[in-house]
């Protein structure tokens, strides 16, 4: 600390991020909390003219296709949390301890999608999984898959998890660089068999990472717009739209019902979600602690 | 760092010959599925117009030609009103000036929170972490009406402002937990030597930050380089889309579009993106994870 006490240069330093962070983000964050409670479109000016109470939440809460969003919403959450943590789990231990040669150029390759912006892993998909596209060509059929009510949101999730499997992996990868391999050794010597090493030695100490990999997911479970829009735009008939796309198509989407309110109420449940999720974990980790 | 292709930990594992197997064939299976989505692209947009729909083994063209990327270019011009060259320039325009502004506000703030006193300190700290977890989504509509406020709704300003405000905190997280591993004995001596905090912070803890600000770089630059929904939103004005959004307008348009021009888009979205990334491919893995370590 360079100063003991408070000194007013502090504020040069902090004010210009600290500014722009409460206009950009705190401000828009708690508006976003308020606007759910009028009634307003895209072409008013005054925001705050028409006060409804709760009618936009009903509203919500009577529209089938909301619950159908939530649901989904939900099921892509649980998708990116469980099994893609869970298959990078198993490649990264594969990697690592399989010796392989090229184990640099493995993960560059697995890691590779992570960097492109999910609207062109959309769009190559897209043509993959269309009525004539090459993945019946290579089954032998002609199923239209993105027109499938049951099977839409599990394609979703999977182009996720194709583009996001190697953040996780990486990740796992740094975690096992850092593990105690001295464990390991001493199992060898008492007899372990591969299963059992990894089983009772490998995954119980790579536990922190997985947590941290299932946060990070879950985090971005809430914010999956982009995939949606390009894959599906929601449908077909609404059946894969997620919350932020449902937002979306209440409020932006061109030939939508144009209601602004409906669509804060949307956010509103979003920011409810996100935040008895944060503090459940505060709650069950001091569970924890205390045991 | 040197990596460690040739770690000895395998040597645990070697002798079970169903795991050596085992894990050659599913590492196999998932390099071919990650690799063969993209190459089909990239087959499909090399293939001449008359060939597009059939190549050996799904993969190799029977006639190659370029002529789809030469379509998809006057393709984007006449229906989207904006070429690609144009596309990229309002995506590296919007993308550094947004990093640099983020960068440069997080060092001076994450300074006042790493080697300053004011108060409220880590109240205000804990609330930007948090919103670190917040969806864009939330803030979409307020801050729509907000940057039409201002006046800067269809400018490169208003998602270059949005941005910050929304990785600002980001930024403060990562450089904050490095200023603190400064040892505490340099920063001493600065102020010993009698250093103003000003040049504390330019000439002893930026030099030693560089990792710490590449990191924020690469994080940065793909958030804002692939962002679709404010650019989306806030950008209406065609001749300002960045490659995101023109490339999403092209690939959902309802007028029919010919496969071999998709793909072409496609993948002028992509190559840029696989150049970049094989170059510093060391710097965008380690970057992303200890961007996520940090978290």
């Amino acid at each position: 600390m360079i100063y003991k006490t408070f000194h007013v240069k502090t504020l040069f330093y902090l004010l210009p991020a600290l500014f722009i962070f409460l206009v950009f983000n705190v401000l828009p964050g708690l508006t976003s909390l308020v606007l759910s409670f009028f009634d307003f479109t895209g072409f008013e000016t005054n925001l705050f003219r028409k006060f409804v109470g709760f009618d936009n939440f009903i509203k919500i809460y009577e529209d089938k296709y909301f619950w159908i969003a939530l649901k989904n919403t939900f099921l892509f959450v649980f998708g990116a949390v469980f099994i893609q943590t869970g298959i990078a789990l198993i490649l990264s231990i594969f990697i690592f301890f399989g010796n392989f040669k090229f184990s640099v150029l493995i993960r560059s390759i697995i890691f590779f999608p992570c960097v492109l912006a999910p609207v062109s892993v959309g769009l190559v998909w897209k043509k993959i999984l269309e009525q004539d596209g090459v993945l019946n060509a290579i089954l032998g059929l002609d199923f239209s898959w993105l027109s499938s009510l049951s099977l839409v949101m599990w394609l979703i999730i999977m182009v996720n998890t194709w583009q996001w499997i190697g953040y996780n992996l990486v990740i796992y990868y740094a975690g096992l660089q850092s593990l105690n391999i001295e464990l390991l050794e001493a199992s060898d010597i008492d007899g372990a068999n591969w299963n059992q090493k990894i089983f009772s030695i490998v995954i119980p100490l790579l536990w922190p990472t997985t947590i941290l990999n299932m946060i990070l997911n879950l985090i971005g479970g809430f914010r999956a717009f982009d995939i949606v829009y390009v894959l599906t735009r929601g449908g077909p008939a609404h059946y894969s739209e997620v919350l932020a796309s449902y937002l979306y198509y209440y409020s932006f989407a061109a030939g939508g019902p144009n209601k602004m309110g409906v669509g804060a109420s949307v956010a509103f449940v979003i920011f409810a979600c996100i935040l008895t999720i944060a503090l459940a974990r505060i709650f069950i980790s001091k569970r924890i602690e205390k045991n | 760092m040197k990596d460690s292709s040739q770690n000895n930990y395998g040597a645990t594992f070697k002798r079970s010959p169903i795991f050596y197997i085992l894990t050659r064939l599913v590492i196999l299976f998932f390099i071919i599925i990650i690799i063969f989505p993209l190459l089909y692209t990239l087959s499909l947009s090399v293939r001449s117009p008359d060939t597009v729909y059939s190549a050996r083994y799904f993969l190799i063209p029977y006639e190659f030609s370029l002529q789809n990327y030469y379509d998809a270019f006057f393709y984007a011009e006449e229906k989207l009103k904006v070429s690609f060259p144009r596309m990229f320039l309002n995506s590296v325009i919007v993308t550094t000036t947004s990093v640099s502004l983020i960068i440069m506000l997080s060092i001076f703030a994450a300074f006042s929170f790493s080697h300053l006193r004011f108060p409220m300190k880590e109240s205000l700290y804990n609330v930007m972490i948090a919103s670190v977890a917040m969806p864009a989504q939330v803030l979409l509509i307020p801050m729509f009406y907000l940057l039409i406020y201002f006046g800067i709704i269809n400018t490169y300003l208003a998602v270059i402002l949005a941005y910050a405000g929304f990785l600002i905190p980001i930024g403060i997280l990562i450089l904050r937990m490095f200023f603190e591993q400064v040892p505490n004995e340099l920063t001493e001596a600065g102020i010993v030597d009698g250093s103003s905090d000003f040049q504390l912070l330019t000439r002893i803890l930026l030099p030693l930050a560089k990792p710490a600000i590449a990191t924020c770089v690469i994080l940065l630059f793909l958030d804002t380089w692939n962002e679709f929904i404010y650019a989306m939103i806030f950008m209406q004005d065609p001749t300002i889309h960045t490659v995101p959004v023109g490339l999403a307008k092209i690939g959902t348009s309802r007028y029919h579009i010919n496969i071999g021009t998709y793909s072409a888009s496609v993948m002028v979205s992509i190559i840029p993106v696989l150049i970049i990334f094989t170059i510093f491919q060391r710097w965008f893995i380690a970057g992303m994870t200890m961007g996520a370590l940090k978290h």
